[in-house]
C-alpha cells in the first residue's frame, strides 16, 4: 500500500471541522444554566429558537415530556366519514396542540387509527391530555317540558324499583318514619321553581325532598330515584355527592335505559357546586336531539363575565348557524336552552330573546380562566370527527430526565475511560492510536446526530456505549492480525499492509450484520428504540471510517520507523 | 507487547457433544419462554400486555409494606412495587398495575389519588407515569414479533450471500440458540420483558453473528490455504484458536462498557444491559460449541468439497 493519499488527509480535517461547526450549538446550548436561558430567552428568543434547532434534541426520556398515543374510534362513523376521519382529526389536534403553545410537538399518523401526539417538556400534562383527548361534540340542546321531565323521573324510579326489588324492600325499612309521600308528589316538589327560572342561576337552593315510603301501590311503594334528586334551583338536580355513585349504577341499568322515553335524555353536568358544606352534582333531562352543533362555529374567546363574575366563552357562529340559532331562540324565549359538550351539560340558560350570530356560554362561580381558555381553544379548533381514545399516556417529569441525564454521563464518561485503558495497556502505541480513532468516532456520532436532526434517547446513550466496544472492535481485529503477520516474520510495514487488507473483509462483513438489526429496530422501533438504533447504525458505520482511514493514516505514518508497538 | 492469549491450541470441538447437551437444555428452556411469554404468561411490560406504571416520590422515607397495604385496601391487590435509586429523587417507588386503562379508566390518577389520600403529611411526586391500553399492547405485540423476524430474515439473506450455505445454516441455528437461550435466562429469573429488551435481544443477534463471521472468515481463509494438507476438523479448531485473542479483546472491551451501564445506568437500562451481557457468553460460546461443531459434524456425514 502506498502512502495516505492528500485527499483523505483533507477529508478528514474537513469532517473535523464540520463536526465542531455541527457541535458547537448543542455545546453552547447544555452549557448553559437554566437562568442564563431564561435570561437568553428574554434577550435574543430568536437566537435561543436557532441554537435549540440546530443543537441534538434530548429525547423524552431525558427531557422530560408527554407521548400520547390516541385511537379514533370510528365505530360510529359512516363509510365516507371513515375515509378521513384520521387526518381530520390528526388536523384539529394539531391545531389545539398549536394553540396550547409547546415548543417542537410532534403530531403524526400511526397505522390506520392512532395518531401520536409528543409533546417535549409539558408543565401540566392533566391538562394537555384533557385538551387533546377531548372529544368536544359541541351542541345546544332544548330541554323537555317539566311534565315530561316529570314523565323520565317516574319511568326510571319505576324501573329501578322492579329490577331491585331487593333493594328497595330494604329501602323501605330502612325509612319508616318520614312523611309519606308519592312519586308525584316529589316530582311536583322538584319542579316547584324551574317553571319561573331566570338566567342568573348560579346558586344551588337545597330544598330537602322528604324521604318516601309505605304509601303507594305495592312495587311502586319506594321511588329510590326520585329520593336522591334534590331542586338544585336550576335547571337540573342536584344529587349529593355520596348518592352519585348510587345514581350512576342506577341508571346504568339495562332496564332503566330502556324504560326512558324516547326523545328525553339524562346527562350529567360539567361542574359541582357545594352549599353548606355539601358537594352535589347536577344531572339534567335533555331533549336528544341537538338543534345545532359545533359545526356551525366560527370563532370563540374567554372573557370575564361582568354580571356575574367568574368567565364566559363568547362566540361566533356562521351566517346559515345564525340563521338557524334565530329561528330556535326566537320559537323558545323563556325556556331554557342547554350547551352540551361530549355529553356532559355546560351550561344552561334561560333565552331571553332572540340569538343571531353572537352568543356566550357563561361558565359559573366554578370555572378558572384556564377552562375558559380551553374551551374556547376547543371549540376554535373545532370538534373531532369521532371519538378519540387515549391508548397510551406516557408521562416523564423533568426531575427525572435529569436523573436519566446524569446516570448516562456518568456511564459514558467511566465506560470511555476503561476502554481507553484498557487499550493503551494491552496495545500500547496501537491503543493509543485506537483511542484517537474512538475519540473520532465519538466526534463525529455527536456531529452526525446533530446533523441528522436525531433524537437522543437513553437507549441511545447505551447505544453510544456499545459504539465503543465494537468501534474498538475493528481496530482490535486490525491488531491481532499484524500481531499474526509479525509473528510470521514479516517487516513492519509489511505486517501492517497484510493485516489491513486481511482484516478488511471481516470487519465489513461483521459490521453488516450489526447494522441491519439496526436499521430495522430504527423502522419499526419507536420514541426511546429509535434512538438506540440511530446511535448504533451511526456509530457502526463511523466506527468503519475511522478504523479503516484514520487509524490506517496514523500506522502509515509510523511504519517508516521499523518498530512497532503493537 | 503485552497478550493475555498467546498462541493457543484448545480443543474446542473435542468438547462439542457435553456443548451439544447443555445447548439442548437450554433452548428447550428458550422455547418453553418463548411459547409462554407469546401466550401471555411470564413477567411481560406493561407496554405489552396493557396497563399502568407510575413512579414517584415521597417527601419522606415510606417502607414498602405500607404501600402495598395502602394500595391492597385501595382495590389493587396485585399492583407491583419497588423501591427505586435515583439522586434527584429519593424515596422513589415504582408501582405497576396491569389493568386496563381502557381509555378513561385513568388508573394512574386513581393510584396518585389513593396514596395522597392515605398518606395526606407525606408529599407524594409523580415522576413518570406510563398508561398502555390493551389494543396497543397488542399491535405492540405482534410489531416486536414482526420486527425480530424481518431482522433475522435480513440477516439470514445477507449471510447465505456471502457465506457458503452450511456455514450460513450453522451461523443461524447458533444465533436463533443465542436469542432462545439469553430469552430463556431472562425468563427463567422473571426479568421484565420490554420492547427495549426486545431490542437488546435483536442487537445480540447482530453481535453474535459478528462473532461467527469474525471464525468462519478466518475458516474460510485457512481452507483455501491449506486446502490439502489438513483436515478439516483441524483447520476450523485451528481458525477458532487463532482468532481468540481477538474474541476475548473485543469481549472485554464491549463487555466494559456494558457492566458500567449495568451499574451507573438505573432501572431503564439494566435489564437492556443485562441482555447484552449475557448475550456476548452466550454469542461467543455457540460460536465455539454451537456454530463450528456443527459445519465439522456436517462435513463428517457428507463431505463437500473442501476435502
Amino acid at each position: 500500500m502506498r502512502r495516505t493519499p492528500i485527499w483523505l488527509v483533507l477529508l478528514t480535517l474537513l469532517l473535523i471541522a464540520l463536526s465542531f461547526y455541527a457541535l458547537y450549538p448543542s455545546v453552547k446550548l447544555y452549557s448553559m444554566t437554566g437562568e442564563e436561558q431564561r435570561s437568553l430567552a428574554e434577550t435574543d428568543p430568536a437566537e435561543l429558537v436557532a441554537l435549540e434547532k440546530r443543537a441534538i434534541k434530548l429525547g423524552l426520556d431525558l427531557r422530560g415530556g408527554m407521548h400520547v398515543v390516541l385511537e379514533v374510534d370510528k365505530s360510529k362513523l359512516n363509510d365516507k366519514e371513515r375515509v378521513d376521519a384520521v387526518d381530520r382529526a390528526l388536523e384539529v389536534i394539531r391545531n389545539r396542540v398549536d394553540e396550547f403553545g409547546v415548543a417542537e410537538p410532534l403530531i403524526q399518523k400511526s397505522g390506520d387509527d392512532r395518531i401520536i401526539v409528543e409533546l417535549p417538556g409539558v408543565e401540566d400534562p392533566e391538562r394537555a391530555r384533557e385538551l387533546i383527548g377531548r372529544t368536544a361534540q359541541l351542541e345546544f340542546r332544548l330541554m323537555p317540558e317539566p311534565t315530561d321531565q316529570e314523565a323520565v323521573i317516574r319511568a326510571i324510579d319505576r324501573a329501578v324499583a322492579l329490577a331491585l326489588p331487593a333493594e328497595m324492600a330494604a329501602l323501605a325499612e330502612g325509612s319508616p318514619t318520614s312523611s309519606p309521600a308519592t312519586a308525584d308528589s316529589i316530582a311536583r316538589e322538584l319542579f316547584a321553581d324551574t317553571s319561573d327560572a331566570s338566567v342568573t342561576k348560579d346558586t344551588t337552593e337545597v330544598a330537602q325532598a322528604d324521604t318516601a315510603a309505605a304509601a303507594g301501590d305495592s312495587a311502586l311503594a319506594v321511588q329510590p330515584f326520585s329520593l336522591l334528586l334534590r331542586s338544585s334551583g336550576g335547571y337540573g338536580f342536584a344529587i349529593e355527592e355520596s348518592d352519585v355513585p348510587t345514581v350512576r349504577r342506577y341508571l346504568a341499568l339495562p332496564e332503566v335505559v330502556a324504560a326512558i322515553p324516547r326523545g328525553a335524555v339524562v346527562a350529567w353536568g360539567t361542574r359541582e357546586s357545594s352549599e353548606g358544606g355539601a358537594t352535589y352534582e347536577q344531572l339534567y333531562i335533555l331533549n336528544e336531539r341537538a338543534e345545532l352543533t359545533g359545526q356551525y362555529l366560527t370563532d370563540a374567546s374567554p372573557s370575564v363575565d361582568n354580571e356575574m363574575g367568574g368567565y364566559q366563552v363568547n362566540f361566533v357562529l356562521t351566517r346559515e348557524g345564525g340563521n338557524r340559532f334565530n329561528r330556535i331562540t326566537r320559537a323558545n324565549i323563556g325556556k331554557p336552552l342547554v350547551i352540551v359538550l361530549d355529553n356532559r351539560v355546560e351550561s344552561a340558560a334561560t333565552i331571553q330573546s332572540a340569538i343571531r350570530e353572537q352568543g356566550r356560554i357563561t361558565l359559573g362561580g366554578g370555572a378558572s380562566f384556564e377552562e375558559a381558555k380551553d374551551l374556547s381553544i376547543v371549540l376554535r379548533a373545532g370538534a373531532l370527527p369521532a371519538p378519540v381514545i387515549i391508548a397510551e399516556n406516557n408521562i416523564v417529569g423533568p426531575s427525572l430526565g435529569r436523573d436519566s441525564i446524569q446516570k448516562g454521563a456518568y456511564s459514558s464518561v467511566i465506560g470511555f475511560i476503561l476502554v481507553v485503558l484498557f487499550m493503551a495497556v494491552y496495545y500500547r502505541f496501537s491503543g493509543v492510536v485506537a483511542n484517537v480513532g474512538l475519540a473520532f468516532n465519538l466526534l463525529f456520532l455527536m456531529a452526525g446526530m446533530a446533523l441528522l436532526d436525531a433524537t437522543l434517547t437513553m437507549p441511545g446513550i447505551a447505544g453510544i456505549m456499545l459504539t465503543m466496544g465494537m468501534s474498538v472492535d475493528s481496530n482490535v481485529l486490525i491488531f491481532e492480525r499484524v500481531r499474526e503477520e509479525l509473528r510470521t516474520g514479516k517487516t513492519v510495514r509489511a505486517a501492517i499492509d497484510t493485516g489491513y487488507v486481511r482484516a478488511l473483509l471481516t470487519i465489513i462483513d461483521s459490521h453488516v450484520t450489526t447494522l441491519i438489526t439496526a436499521a430495522v429496530l430504527f423502522i419499526f422501533g419507536t420514541g426511546p428504540i429509535k434512538g438506540f438504533a440511530v446511535t448504533l447504525f451511526l456509530g457502526i458505520l463511523i466506527s468503519l471510517f475511522t478504523a479503516l482511514f484514520i487509524a490506517k493514516a496514523i500506522f502509515d505514518f509510523r511504519k517508516h520507523s521499523g518498530s512497532l508497538s503493537i | 507487547m503485552f497478550k493475555l492469549v498467546g498462541e493457543t491450541h484448545f480443543d474446542f470441538l473435542g468438547k462439542r457433544k457435553i456443548g451439544y447437551l447443555v445447548s439442548a437444555a437450554l433452548t428447550l428452556l428458550g422455547l418453553v419462554a418463548a411459547v409462554q411469554l407469546w401466550r401471555g404468561e411470564g413477567n411481560l411490560a406493561i407496554e405489552f400486555t396493557g396497563g399502568t406504571m407510575l413512579q414517584g416520590s415521597f417527601a419522606q422515607p415510606v417502607s414498602i409494606g405500607d404501600l402495598r397495604t395502602i394500595l391492597s385496601d385501595g382495590g389493587f391487590p396485585e399492583a407491583e412495587i419497588k423501591a427505586l435509586q435515583a439522586r434527584e429523587t429519593p424515596n422513589s417507588f415504582m408501582i405497576r398495575v396491569k389493568e386496563d386503562v381502557g381509555g378513561q379508566a385513568q388508573a394512574a390518577q386513581k393510584l396518585v389519588d389513593l396514596v395522597k389520600a392515605r398518606l395526606p403529611d407525606n408529599a407524594f411526586h409523580v415522576d413518570s407515569m406510563h398508561e398502555v391500553g390493551p389494543s396497543v399492547g397488542e399491535t405492540l405485540r405482534s410489531q416486536a414479533g414482526r420486527a425480530a423476524m424481518i431482522a433475522l430474515v435480513c440477516i439470514l439473506i445477507y449471510i447465505w450471500f456471502r457465506f457458503d450455505f452450511r456455514f450460513g445454516v450453522a451461523s443461524t441455528v447458533a444465533t436463533v440458540h443465542d436469542v432462545l437461550v439469553v430469552l430463556g435466562i431472562l425468563f427463567l429469573f422473571s426479568r421484565e420483558i420490554s420492547l427495549l429488551v426486545v431490542s437488546g435481544l435483536l442487537t445480540l443477534a447482530g453481535f453474535s453473528l459478528t462473532d461467527k463471521v469474525v471464525v468462519f472468515d478466518r475458516v474460510r481463509e485457512n481452507l483455501k490455504q491449506f486446502r490439502r494438507r489438513s483436515d478439516f476438523g483441524q483447520t476450523v479448531n485451528n481458525s477458532m484458536n487463532e482468532v481468540l485473542s481477538r474474541t476475548i479483546v473485543t469481549g472485554i472491551t464491549t463487555q466494559l462498557a456494558v457492566i458500567i451501564l449495568m451499574i451507573f445506568g438505573g432501572e431503564v437500562l439494566f435489564d437492556f444491559s443485562l441482555t447484552i451481557f449475557l448475550g456476548f457468553i452466550v454469542g461467543t460460546y455457540s460460536s465455539w460449541f454451537v456454530a463450528s461443531p456443527l459445519v465439522v459434524d456436517w462435513e463428517a456425514k457428507r463431505p463437500s468439497r473442501f476435502k
